[in-house]
């Protein structure tokens, strides 16, 4: 914020047609308290999607700016969130830049709009706002000067659709289709059939399954479905972080032996991540079944599900 | 998301949340209406509540979730549409609101007609399934049950055939839970367990009912669809109370029709039950359909209309049939039955039976023979507590309620008298007792001798236990010999002799036979006798007076019927002498009147040598055996009276004989005042009255036998005893009786006949006021003033008795022996006595001419 004081200009950015386009809201990151609750609109962008806007570049009044030339960029990147609570961000991968001039050095006497323009930018990350990684989209406008440069960033939300590259299974062959069937036990003690749809579900997908008891000896109080998204990223300890996006009970009272107990987990309605993978990162999703018995010891099993996003 | 702890609170969160939701409605405000819900149906997750309270808030939520349910109705399509919300309502995170909450949102939504109905109540059915709580499941069902009751009137039979799969489904699932209630917590809670299960048992049964709503008079559809299923269900819960409950229920709730067809599946799953399960409230239960079914079906129409249900399936029409064959199935199949449970089946079987086929004997004929043979394998006699199983059974109401099938069951089946000979002997006591009673009280009349002997057989063991206690010791005997004198209330054995008066036939010695018949099977009791004998002789002189009856009817008979009376009178004699010979001692008293009766009898029908007989029988034993003086004096008065009304006696001088007897006898009194009013009653032997149902009239008739000298002779004979009584008061009060009776000869006779004359009254009047003077003198004056102060009145009887009467009470009472506190007014007694006599003969000079003669 000082800098727009001491900035002897005013960098505005504007997307073409960003109030008609559809946003995504994302809780704040930052973490400072009163932020946390609020929540930050993006434009979302789609894989391939031409973006283009204009910049204007505000002198203040009477004043005129010496620059060195006028640069915007179109920029994609992950950065890693430092151990040991650090908040600082480490750039670790830029995988996108796309720059472009935009006037060649002279003298700023007025406000002056330029237009900017890129064409079909190929976007090889879904935006993600996780515990410990970001990846990010923004356009960047670069005011090069003798002294410091003016810069100002402009940031869009990046959302991919079901993408053949990375999910090669969707592809909807019959043999993935089939359903996962796993066989849980605790020998003697409890032994039952897990079995759902799918492998592979898109953000708006349902699960369906059931679970059917073999075995019962356990007093079950209840039993729960939840989705845990796990991030992996960067070394240890701060490798892995898991956040449950979903808890749903399934079962109330405890079965006795044959008994089958349907599954049916609407995923439309909750703010999931599709699964990813990048060199420096990874997102996983694991469909996560927890049975609590009578004294309240849990007794889980996680299998990986993919997530991913799907147009409607 | 919690519970509350107590019920109080949880009802209190509920009414709460449901003003918010309500409020929430009012301004449309869903989201916030349903988080409300949400929050009030977490309540119902509570594990602390007992079936009851749950019940109790179950209700309050159903009652708020309707409101809900109507607003959903209300504004389908203008603000939501319930596809919608039939998925917004599956991100609840706790199952139990979740279900409540789809459950509620899908009864809405099929409301609407382009829903799309089997997905729904697929889905729905399907996904209760996550509650396996038995409560909390239960409850849950059931308020899918109730929600979706109002969809099921379906037209077409798939339709229909769906709706039954859904509610079987339920069912099914439900009963599942219900069984594992009972195995829910520790052991020691098993009872309060079960209690909480009854209480329940109306949400399952509910299924049913709904079940039998919609299946209406479609057959074919509960036969193939509906009832393998509940049936199957039943018999794999292998649980006592359910199956106990179930069966009752699908008794009931189904057309009577319907249990037609599939009796034999009925019968079938029933010997499947659980050992436990009490086979005979289902077998009753369900005869109690069938039976009713006929009766409901007076209508011949309709009750073919029934059969025809079950010829569909049975080749046999025969129900009897299908019930005897699960008998025989259930026999071969679960010998461990006790007799306790089987005695009931076989009674509701006999009900059945009885009902449906009113004259068909062979059928409890078998069932009772069944039974025996059971009685048999069971070997020892029947404990006390089948008793009462056994007694309904024997002597079921629907047996008794017809004599005359009663009468043919126990003379026509054999089975019946086999299984009654199995019991102990207190329980064919009873019965035998019973069954009289039955016979008594309807009236039957016994016809033929071989009907007679099966019911002696069948009471058999009425005769049975004297003769047992007669032959255990002699002790015994010698002891029950001297109590035989006492009549013991005996009601068994007055039931036998009530028997005796139920034979009846037309002719008459087929009518003696029977009588005959019941003697012999009497004899067996021993001394018991003198309980029947009285009886039996009665019944013959009703039979004697009959053919009296029918000889003056026809004349032409009367050679033939005097030679059939004779016969009687020699069976009568029989009777006497067998009591005699059983138990002589205890009953001569009576011996002696029935000798009289009968003779009296013997004279009025004019065989005279007869009636001599038993007069002389009479005599023989009053002199032999009545040794107590107060009986002596009653035999005296009560032979004369008999000797007074005899007519046909004449003949070679047996009057004469007789009465002198009796007189001669009556002087012979030990006391002296029975011996004077003995011998003035007996004066009256010389003095016939006219009877005038045998047209005898005063005065016309000239045949009277009348001696009034020898009438004389006896009244002095008399007033000489009286005279002699050393009482003054007793001497006097016997002079003013025999006063009386010169007055009831001064009336009834001339002077010059009865030799009673009014010299004779004058000078008796005046020795009694001389005596009574005498005696005055003893009266205690100021007791004599108290004597008028007195409100009891006191008189002698005509047998010597005191006799007081209080003017208050209509009740006189009558002692032997004058009581002290009373003696002192005795003296009074035979002046007011002879001054009431006085009063009379002045009172008769008005009328009779010849009274002015008597000084009073």
């Amino acid at each position: 914020m000082a800098l727009f004081f001491k900035a002897p200009i005013d960098i505005e950015i504007l997307l073409d047609g960003e109030e008609s386009r559809k946003h995504v809201e994302i809780a704040n990151s930052s973490d400072s308290p009163t932020a946390r609750t609020l929540k930050d609109r993006y434009p979302i962008y789609e894989d391939g999607e031409s973006v283009s806007g204009r910049v204007t570049l505000r002198v203040k009044e009477g004043k005129k700016l010496e620059h060195l030339g006028v640069k915007v960029s179109l920029v994609g990147s992950v950065d890693l969130l430092k151990s040991n609570g650090e908040s600082k961000k480490r750039p670790a991968e830029t995988f996108l830049s796309l720059s472009a001039d935009l006037c060649p050095h002279g003298e700023l006497m007025h406000s002056q709009n330029f237009p900017f323009h890129f064409k079909d930018v190929e976007k090889r990350y879904e935006s993600y706002r996780g515990k410990n990684v970001d990846v990010s989209y923004y356009v960047k406008v670069t005011v090069f000067r003798k002294s410091t440069d003016i810069v100002k960033h402009k940031r869009f939300w990046c959302l991919l659709y079901n993408r053949d590259a990375l999910l090669p299974a969707v592809s909807s062959t019959p043999a993935d289709a089939k359903s996962v069937k796993l066989n849980i036990g605790i020998e003697n003690c409890l032994h039952i059939e897990f079995e759902y749809s799918k492998s592979q579900f898109s953000l708006k997908d349902v699960i369906v399954g059931r679970i059917y008891f073999l075995l019962t000896r356990l007093k079950v109080k209840h039993m729960e479905l939840s989705v845990i998204t796990r991030e992996t990223c960067g070394l240890e300890p701060n490798q892995l972080s898991d956040s449950t996006s979903i808890r749903y009970e399934i079962m109330d009272g405890s079965p006795v032996k044959g008994e089958t107990i349907p599954i049916r987990l609407f995923l439309g309605g909750y703010d999931l991540t599709p699964s990813s993978q990048s060199n420096y990162f990874s997102i996983k999703n694991y469909l996560s079944l927890v049975i609590i018995d009578d004294d309240g010891r849990r007794y889980f099993k996680q299998s990986e599900i993919m997530l991913y996003r799907k147009r409607n | 998301m919690s519970y509350a702890e107590t019920i109080d609170q949880a009802v209190t969160n509920c009414k709460q949340q449901t003003i918010l939701m309500q409020r929430c409605l009012v301004q449309d405000k869903l989201m916030d209406a349903l988080k409300h819900a949400s929050v009030m149906l977490t309540e119902l997750r509570s594990p602390l509540l007992s079936p009851k309270q749950y019940y109790e808030l179950y209700i309050s939520i159903y009652d708020s979730l309707s409101i809900l349910s109507t607003y959903f109705v209300e504004s389908h399509t203008k603000r939501h549409h319930l596809a919608d919300l039939y998925e917004l309502v599956q991100y609840a995170g706790n199952i139990l609101p979740r279900l409540y909450l789809m459950i509620t949102v899908g009864s809405a939504y099929l409301q609407s007609a382009d829903a799309p109905r089997e997905e729904i109540f697929k889905d729905m059915i399907e996904m209760c399934k996550g509650v396996q709580n038995p409560i909390r499941g239960l409850f849950l069902r059931y308020y899918l049950s109730q929600r979706t009751k109002q969809f099921f009137q379906a037209d077409d039979s798939e339709a229909k055939k769906a709706n039954v799969n859904f509610i079987i489904t339920n069912f099914i699932e439900m009963n599942k839970l219900w069984v594992r209630l009972q195995h829910q917590g520790p052991l020691r809670e098993r009872e309060q367990r079960t209690r909480e299960r009854k209480e329940l048992k109306v949400l399952i049964g509910a299924n049913l009912v709904r079940l039998s709503q919609i299946v209406e008079m479609d057959f074919e559809l509960y036969r193939t669809e509906i009832l393998p299923l509940i049936l199957d269900q039943v018999v794999q819960c292998r649980d006592v109370v359910s199956q106990e409950y179930l069966l009752d229920v699908v008794c009931q709730v189904f057309p009577d029709e319907f249990h037609l067809g599939t009796l034999s599946d009925l019968l079938t799953t029933i010997l499947k039950l659980n050992p436990a399960v009490p086979i005979n409230k289902v077998v009753l239960t369900l005869v109690e359909r069938l039976n009713g079914f006929v009766e409901r079906n007076t209508d011949v129409e309709d009750l073919t209309r029934g059969l025809a249900f079950m010829s569909v399936e049975e080749g046999d029409k025969n129900l009897f049939f299908i019930f005897w064959k699960f008998l025989s199935q259930m026999s071969e199949e679960r010998p461990d039955l006790s007799l306790q449970e089987l005695a009931p089946v076989i009674r509701g079987i006999l009900k059945l039976t009885l009902r449906w086929y009113p004259d068909n004997i062979s059928n409890v004929d078998v069932l009772f023979k069944f039974m025996h043979e059971k009685c048999k394998d069971y070997g020892k006699a029947a404990s006390e507590e089948l008793d009462s199983l056994f007694h309904d059974l024997l002597l079921a109401s629907e047996i008794k309620s017809d004599t005359a099938f009663f009468m043919k069951l126990l003379t026509e089946c054999d089975a019946y008298e086999g299984l009654l000979s199995a019991q102990n002997l207190r329980l064919q006591k009873d019965c035998a007792n019973e069954i009289l009673d039955t016979l008594t009280y309807a009236e039957w009349r016994i016809t033929s001798k071989a009907e007679l002997e099966k019911i002696l057989q069948v009471c058999g063991s009425l005769f049975k236990s004297t003769t047992e206690k007669a032959s255990s010791s002699l002790m015994l005997d010698e002891e029950s010999e001297l109590d035989s004198g006492n009549w013991t209330f005996a009601p068994d054995q007055e039931k036998l002799a009530q028997l005796t008066h139920l034979c009846y036939n037309k002719s008459i010695d087929s009518h003696s036979e029977l009588l005959l018949t019941c003697r012999n099977w009497f004899q067996q009791s021993g001394k018991n006798i003198i309980y029947h004998s009285p009886a039996i002789l009665a019944n013959y002189w009703k039979l004697i007076r009959r053919c009296q009856l029918r000889s003056k009817k026809k004349p032409e008979t009367r050679e033939k019927l005097h030679v059939t009376m004779k016969q009687l009178f020699k069976h009568a004699s029989r009777i006497i002498n067998d009591l005699y010979n059983a138990c002589g001692a205890g009953c001569f008293d009576l011996l002696y009147k029935l000798n009289v009766q009968t003779a009296s009898l013997a004279d009025q029908c004019e065989l005279s040598d007869i009636a001599y007989d038993f007069f002389s029988q009479a005599f023989t034993i009053f002199e032999e055996s009545l040794s107590d003086s107060r009986i002596q004096f009653q035999a005296i008065v009560n032979m004369a009276q008999t000797l007074q009304k005899t007519r046909n006696l004449h003949t070679e001088s047996y009057y004469e004989t007789l009465i002198t007897r009796c007189t001669l006898h009556g002087s012979k009194l030990l006391k002296k005042q029975d011996q004077c009013r003995a011998v003035y009653t007996c004066s009256h032997l010389w003095w016939a009255t006219e009877i005038s149902p045998l047209g005898e009239e005063e005065g016309v008739t000239e045949s009277f036998f009348r001696e009034g000298k020898r009438v004389l002779e006896c009244l002095q004979r008399s007033l000489r005893v009286a005279d002699s009584v050393m009482d003054n008061v007793q001497s006097c009060e016997l002079m003013v009786e025999i006063l009386d009776r010169c007055c009831y000869y001064y009336i009834h006779g001339d002077e010059t006949s009865t030799h009673v004359g009014v010299k004779y009254i004058n000078g008796l009047i005046e020795l009694i006021r001389t005596n009574l003077d005498s005696s005055a003198l003893e009266i205690n004056p100021i007791l004599g003033d108290g004597s008028k102060n007195t409100s009891d009145f006191t008189y002698i009887g005509i047998d010597g008795s005191y006799i007081y009467r209080n003017p208050a009470s209509s009740v006189a009472t009558v002692y032997n022996k004058a009581t002290p506190s009373k003696a002192v007014h005795l003296e009074s007694i035979p002046v007011e006595h002879f001054n009431r006599t006085l009063q009379y003969i002045r009172d008769q000079k008005d009328v009779d001419d010849r009274f002015k003669a008597i000084n009073v």
